[in-house]
């Protein structure tokens, strides 16, 4: 059995790459880096690791277990069987569009996601921003299908190390756009920026891992605009760098809702969307893209106007 | 041995930062600034009524509700918070210091010259 773990091979390349994009920064973009923001997403990285050696431990146990009831079987060796490499990735990924999407709207999730996107920055750095608190949700749920079909969990978790690793490159600004057949099938920083965006046409799009197809299929597809600035984070941006408040701010809020809200309202503060309230005192995305819709429909229409209506210098009737 | 090895590189990326001088120090200059923080505070808040802190670090924003939004820097960006009725706000010979009421945020401190309407404007909120 093949004991490989391709993360672990890369960690040398995100450095070095890091390291590049930093002179770029200095030379074209020194606001694309801030120092304290770099110690906390790299801080973030190395807890993650840490956390999956702790915890990593029961969700190999549980994909093992579940392994022994798979449908079918690939042999012995199924690690030979090199038509499955390719069918396991490109499945994986499915899989990763779908726990990324609950990601962002199931709250119990998001309050392990949420680490991911709560830097005001895109850089390189972003990208090793990673949960330490991702064991303590139901994603590996979302892995049983592939292990019910027959992949062995290790092969998952080689496929799932590349589909991270191919994610790695697209945290950047210094790449606008890759070739047009390139930016139709493949997640790419363009599209990536708008997933990290907080601009109320972005929120909740392009979850895509590695194949932007995904997203396309699934109705979540949003094209970067040349004419929009993008800002990064969350909607409600921490405003601090203190790292143990950014790995569970999410978790104590969730759990602070939970306890002074009304019973019947208790399971939709872990189930519901981010933001979710029982008396509306918050916004969800869906209630801030609503009122940006709206708002910029009657900007529209006040723009569409002849001059003479929306700057009138003569009563109605008479020629301005 | 790994994870050392991975806390000195750390420091090693972030120290390379300062040392590249990246970043920056933004400050608020005029309203149009303010305005785009506040309408990235709060998608579509207007501001009606705008005060810069002496220095260009932090501000304070009305809006045509009544609304009150204090923004500050944070590293090379802007964050805020619109005020609720959670909200203190203290003067200080030369300045106020708002607390939004959300201690990660912090406490604000403001030099303003016109502290002593924004004090009353948000301790009626």
């Amino acid at each position: 059995m093949p004991d490989f773990s391709p993360t672990q091979y890369a960690v040398p390349l995100f450095v070095v790459a890091i390291l590049i994009e930093m002179v770029w920064s200095r030379l074209r973009a020194p606001q694309a880096y801030e120092p304290r923001d770099t110690l906390v997403s790299l801080a973030f990285g190395l807890g993650s690791t840490v956390a999956g050696a702790l915890f990593g431990g029961l969700s190999v146990a549980a994909v093992l277990g579940a392994y022994e009831h798979r449908l079918f079987d690939f042999g012995e060796e199924w690690w030979l069987v090199w038509w499955a490499w390719p069918l396991a990735f490109l499945i994986d990924d499915l899989k990763y569009y779908w726990v990324h999407r609950a990601g962002h709207r199931i709250r119990w999730m998001w309050a392990a996601h949420v680490n991911h996107h709560s830097s005001q920055h895109y850089n390189l750095s972003t990208a090793l921003r990673q949960t330490w608190t991702g064991h303590f949700t139901f994603g590996l749920l979302f892995a049983l299908p592939l292990v019910l079909l027959g992949f062995h969990p290790v092969m998952i978790g080689i496929v799932g190390g590349f589909n991270l690793i191919y994610q790695f490159w697209i945290h950047t600004e210094a790449i606008d756009k890759m070739p047009r057949w390139f930016e139709a099938i493949m997640n790419t920083p363009s599209h990536h920026r708008v997933h990290h965006a907080t601009n109320p046409r972005y929120l909740d799009k392009n979850y895509a891992g590695v194949f932007i197809i995904w997203d396309k299929i699934f109705g979540t597809f949003e094209p970067e605009r040349d004419d929009e600035v993008i800002r990064y984070g969350i909607v409600k941006q921490l405003g601090t760098f203190n790292l143990l408040y950014c790995v569970f701010h999410e978790w104590i809020g969730m759990l602070a809702d939970i306890w002074r809200s009304p019973w019947k309202h208790k399971l939709s503060y872990l189930l519901r969307e981010p933001g979710w309230t029982h008396d509306g005192s918050r916004d969800t995305s869906g209630m801030i893209r609503a009122r940006w819709i709206e708002r910029t429909k009657q900007s529209a229409k006040s723009q569409s106007k002849p001059v003479a209506k929306r700057n009138p210098i003569a009563p109605p009737q008479e020629a301005a | 041995m790994e994870f050392g090895a991975s806390l000195i590189a750390i420091f090693t990326l972030a120290g390379l930062a300062v040392w590249l001088r990246l970043g920056g120090n933004p400050v608020l200059r005029n309203k149009n600034a303010v305005s785009l923080a506040a309408s990235e505070v709060e998608d579509g808040f207007e501001t009606e009524r705008v005060s810069i802190a002496r220095g260009g670090q932090a501000a304070l924003v009305r809006d045509p509700k009544g609304r009150i939004m204090v923004i500050k820097r944070h590293g090379n960006k802007f964050v805020g918070r619109t005020l609720t009725a959670a909200a203190r706000c203290t003067e200080e010979v030369d300045a106020l210091v708002v607390d939004a009421g959300d201690p990660h945020f912090g406490a604000v401190r403001l030099p303003l010259s016109d502290a002593p309407y924004w004090a009353d404007a948000i301790n009626r909120l």
